[in-house]
């Protein structure tokens, strides 16, 4: 799933990329739809998911905010490990859960993640092979 | 609840594996979950006596009092007894399980309390039968006068003279039915909290006796239904009553007594179950318990408590009934208020998630410690999260080359792709199969990147698929409007 909605993701950023943008843009702009399709595949169960796709999604949308109701701070963290603040940090959406949940949303986002670097790899080697054959 | 379901479920699924090979001497340090895979795996090869135990658990059905939980457990347990005698230890399994399904709440801690018991159990048992058959089978003895660990010496000694004694002809066993009996004596003692040993001979024998039973799993094959029969009936009477302690120990007291006097007879459902407040303390319970038992026995119970108790962690507590809304049961020798059981119940939750992040987290099985654990993770993460970066550079760089194949294949995909069900996928996997052909070199690579993807996908998203597909269409759209996003950007 993830890898079909990245290459479609990426055949997508590719259109504009090439001649338009400089290799930063297109990085960047690669880098927001990994995390994008990362987080669409992971489905909207998963808290960090929901968390992603709208911090990717505000940023351009910033004046169009929708009015829906959402629960954002449940419990503020009492962040006394810094452990525990530094994996806050890290896994999108980590700053409402408790603690067990924060463990749960990592262990998926981790797992997610692992995922997502495997398939961005395969496709470099497949490219640099290609390019390497040819 | 969340806890509940994730407990539930780890239960149910540590029911499902095979118990470890128990000994005596380790009991203190079997998983929670042991005893209940024990007795799931029991209770496949019972069939006879579940029902009887379904009967049993029905009548309480569940109530969210623990009493009347300990109380269906006391029966079951006393069932147990006779299962093991006969040997079906499944009956336990059910019992334990149908008790455990009573159980709002992680079910494991029966299986912990349970498996202190064993290890008390054993020390106790030794000691036993040598000091403690006064009281032959028929006749209980009193329980101690100290709170909880009286009453588990009492129990023990029951389970002793159980053992020992027996019941009158019917424990053909000598050492088995015994431990068999204790354990389900104390598997109702642990799910009860409030057996009251008094009649609690067998129920407390049978709950120890089923803890032994899983230890010596296969051991003593001979228990016979009848024996476990009248320590069901008596169990269930006596944890039943046991559990109304609370204001009402000597009436309990009584009918215990008549109850044991009655012999073997099973008695019908728990009559106090329901009213039973759950919150009634242990050591009332037990206080007013104990004051009826035996000296000798309290204080070999004391003995064997302490003895049960030193490889117990936070051992200078009193264990308490489960609490009200979320059915917890303390470890033996733990502190049982609310706020601690809570907090256990949240320690353990959050132990099992950093274990699943230990596999997770390539070369973290040698780390122990939350702290060092945490760091790995951390540190996992933030490569990971670099490694993303790194590669949508490289990508990007090399988004001339890809751009070619890349268009080809994915469309024939796209038509494929509709929601995230399930059974799309090998139609998805089907139609991509048929444009790879096309392209002999490149398509491999990611075909084998695409199929890779799908079938790690196909685990993850398992959850998906129980999402309705306009929601998977959400998602869909979700992604090209931020496609878009990124694409228009940039």
């Amino acid at each position: 799933m993830v890898a079909l909605r990245f290459l479609r993701a990426l055949s997508l950023v590719r259109c504009s990329g090439p001649g338009a943008r400089s290799p930063s843009y297109r990085a960047r702009g690669i880098r927001r739809a990994a995390y994008a399709c990362m987080a669409a595949s992971a489905g909207p169960r998963r808290a960090w998911s929901r968390a992603l796709l709208r911090k990717i999604r505000r940023r351009p949308g910033r004046g169009l905010r929708r009015p829906r109701a959402v629960i954002r701070r449940r419990r503020p963290v009492g962040g006394g490990d810094p452990l525990e603040v530094a994996l806050r940090r890290l896994v999108p959406g980590g700053g409402c859960m408790e603690y067990c949940r924060l463990l749960e949303e990592a262990a998926d986002y981790v797992k997610c993640l692992a995922m997502q670097v495997r398939l961005m790899q395969t496709i470099v080697d497949s490219a640099s092979h290609v390019n390497s054959i040819d | 609840m969340e806890n509940e379901a994730f407990w539930g479920s780890n239960w149910l699924s540590a029911i499902a594996k095979p118990p470890p090979a128990m000994s005596f001497a380790s009991d203190d340090h079997l998983p929670p979950c042991a005893l209940n895979l024990n007795w799931k795996q029991l209770l496949r090869h019972d069939v006879d006596l579940e029902s009887e135990l379904s009967s049993l658990v029905s009548s309480p059905s569940c109530h969210p009092a623990a009493s009347a939980d300990g109380g269906v457990v006391g029966g079951v347990i006393g069932r147990l007894g006779t299962i093991c005698n006969s040997g079906e230890i499944s009956v336990g399994s059910r019992l334990h399980s149908a008790s455990s399904s009573c159980y709002s709440t992680p079910l494991n801690s029966p299986p912990k309390r349970n498996l202190s018991v064993p290890d008390y159990l054993v020390q106790g048992r030794r000691g036993f039968p040598g000091s403690v058959n006064p009281s032959p089978g028929g006749h209980f003895m009193p329980l101690p006068t100290d709170p909880w660990l009286a009453e588990d010496a009492a129990r023990l000694s029951r389970g002793g003279g159980m053992s020992s004694s027996g019941f009158p002809g019917k424990l053909g066993l000598p050492e088995t039915p015994g431990k068999l009996s204790r354990a389900s004596s104390s598997k109702s003692l642990t799910g009860s909290r409030m057996v009251v040993p008094e009649n609690g001979n067998e129920p407390w024998v049978l709950g120890a006796a089923l803890m032994e039973m899983e230890m010596r799993s296969r051991v003593g094959g001979s228990l016979t239904p009848e024996q476990s029969e009248p320590g069901n009936g008596r169990e269930e009477s006596s944890i039943e009553e046991a559990s109304s302690l609370r204001g009402t120990s000597d009436s309990n007291a009584r009918k215990r007594k008549a109850s044991a006097g009655k012999g073997k007879g099973k008695e019908g459902p728990l009559p106090y179950s329901a009213t039973h407040p759950p919150n009634m303390t242990n050591e009332n319970s037990v206080a007013k318990r104990c004051k009826t038992s035996e000296t000798n026995a309290m204080m070999k119970t004391e003995q064997d408590g302490d003895i049960g108790r030193k490889p117990r962690k936070d051992d200078n507590k009193l264990l308490e009934p489960p609490k009200d809304y979320i059915h917890v049961r303390a470890r033996r020798g733990q502190a049982t208020d609310a706020h601690s059981l809570a907090e256990r119940v949240r320690r353990e939750k959050i132990g099992k998630r950093m274990k699943f992040l230990q596999d997770l987290v390539p070369g973290c099985n040698k780390v122990t410690g939350k702290a060092v654990m945490l760091d790995e993770i951390i540190n996992y993460v933030q490569s990971l999260q670099r490694q993303v970066e790194f590669l949508s550079m490289k990508l990007s760089t090399l988004s001339p080359q890809l751009h070619n194949m890349e268009n080809l294949f994915p469309k024939e995909m796209y038509q494929g792709q509709g929601t995230m069900p399930q059974p799309v996928y090998p139609a998805e996997m089907a139609s991509a199969a048929y444009p790879y052909s096309h392209q002999p070199q490149a398509s491999p690579p990611l075909q084998s990147i695409v199929t890779s993807g799908l079938e790690s996908q196909l685990a993850p998203l398992y959850g998906l698929s129980d999402a309705p597909s306009q929601v998977g269409d959400f998602w869909e759209d979700d992604l090209q409007s931020v496609a878009q996003i990124g694409f228009r950007q940039h």
